[in-house]
């Protein structure tokens, strides 16, 4: 009896099917949990790098580009460059060895670091 | 004209070994102090120590500090500090290295033949 009321429902109600399978059956949150073009857009990068060296208390925030040298334009110390440094390391998540964390002295160099650095993020 | 250039490559080489000491030593200060408000100071008073030194103008003075400086951290370091995951040390490293090339898997499962 309830059976036979379920198939009578059954075959009136109709469920739209989408023909058209290109665009429509693969949303786009698909790719959303991938990483696999995880890298940092350079923009990114420099806005990020900017912000650090504006925020420190010794730096002139208005004296700030992209291609300033920490000794040289902004006159700062050799013990702040490593401090920069440092701070750099700890917003990208990154280890720079020590050789190398001594050679970066402006801007325009962190920025190169950073950006080719894989695992910067 | 040699003295002068010997000197000089001296001076630059403790002066990359007093940055070096400076960076290891914020890191452990950070490492010791782990809330912000407590490193804060910390590390304003190491950059006052190092201050403090900064117009030594005599060689053999500038290198007994450095030593000095060394052994102070070496007494100091952290037996536990922060290594970022994926850097030798840390807990990632070489967890997941990449298979050497020229191995490959075959998918053959239910259809080999022994």
């Amino acid at each position: 009896m309830a059976s036979a009321l379920r198939a009578a429902i059954l075959g009136h109600i109709r469920v739209p099917v989408v023909a058209n399978g290109s665009k429509l059956l693969t949303p786009l949150w698909i790719r959303s949990m991938s990483s696999h073009d995880d890298h940092l857009e350079k923009t990114q990068v420099i806005d990020r790098i900017l912000d650090i060296v504006k925020s420190f208390p010794k730096v002139d925030p208005s004296k700030v580009t992209p291609e300033v040298h920490f000794q040289k334009d902004l006159g700062l110390d050799s013990l702040d460059n490593v401090e920069i440094i440092m701070a750099i390391e700890e917003e990208f998540k990154l280890e720079i060895p020590d050789k190398e964390a001594d050679k970066i002295d402006s801007c325009a160099l962190a920025i190169e670091y950073v950006y080719n650095h894989p695992m910067a993020s | 004209m040699s003295g002068a250039a010997s000197y000089l490559a001296r001076r630059a080489a403790q002066k990359e070994r007093v940055r070096i000491l400076y960076r290891r030593a914020l890191k452990d200060t950070l490492n010791w102090a782990v809330h912000r408000h407590l490193f804060y100071p910390d590390a304003d008073a190491l950059r006052e120590r190092f201050d403090a030194n900064k117009n030594v103008e005599d060689i053999e003075t500038i290198d007994r500090m450095i030593a000095d400086g060394e052994a102070q951290h070496n007494k100091w370091r952290h037996p536990d500090p922060y290594i970022v995951p994926w850097a030798p040390g840390g807990s990632k490293f070489t967890r997941n290295p990449t298979p050497p090339s020229g191995i490959e898997i075959v998918y053959d499962y239910g259809r080999e033949d022994h």
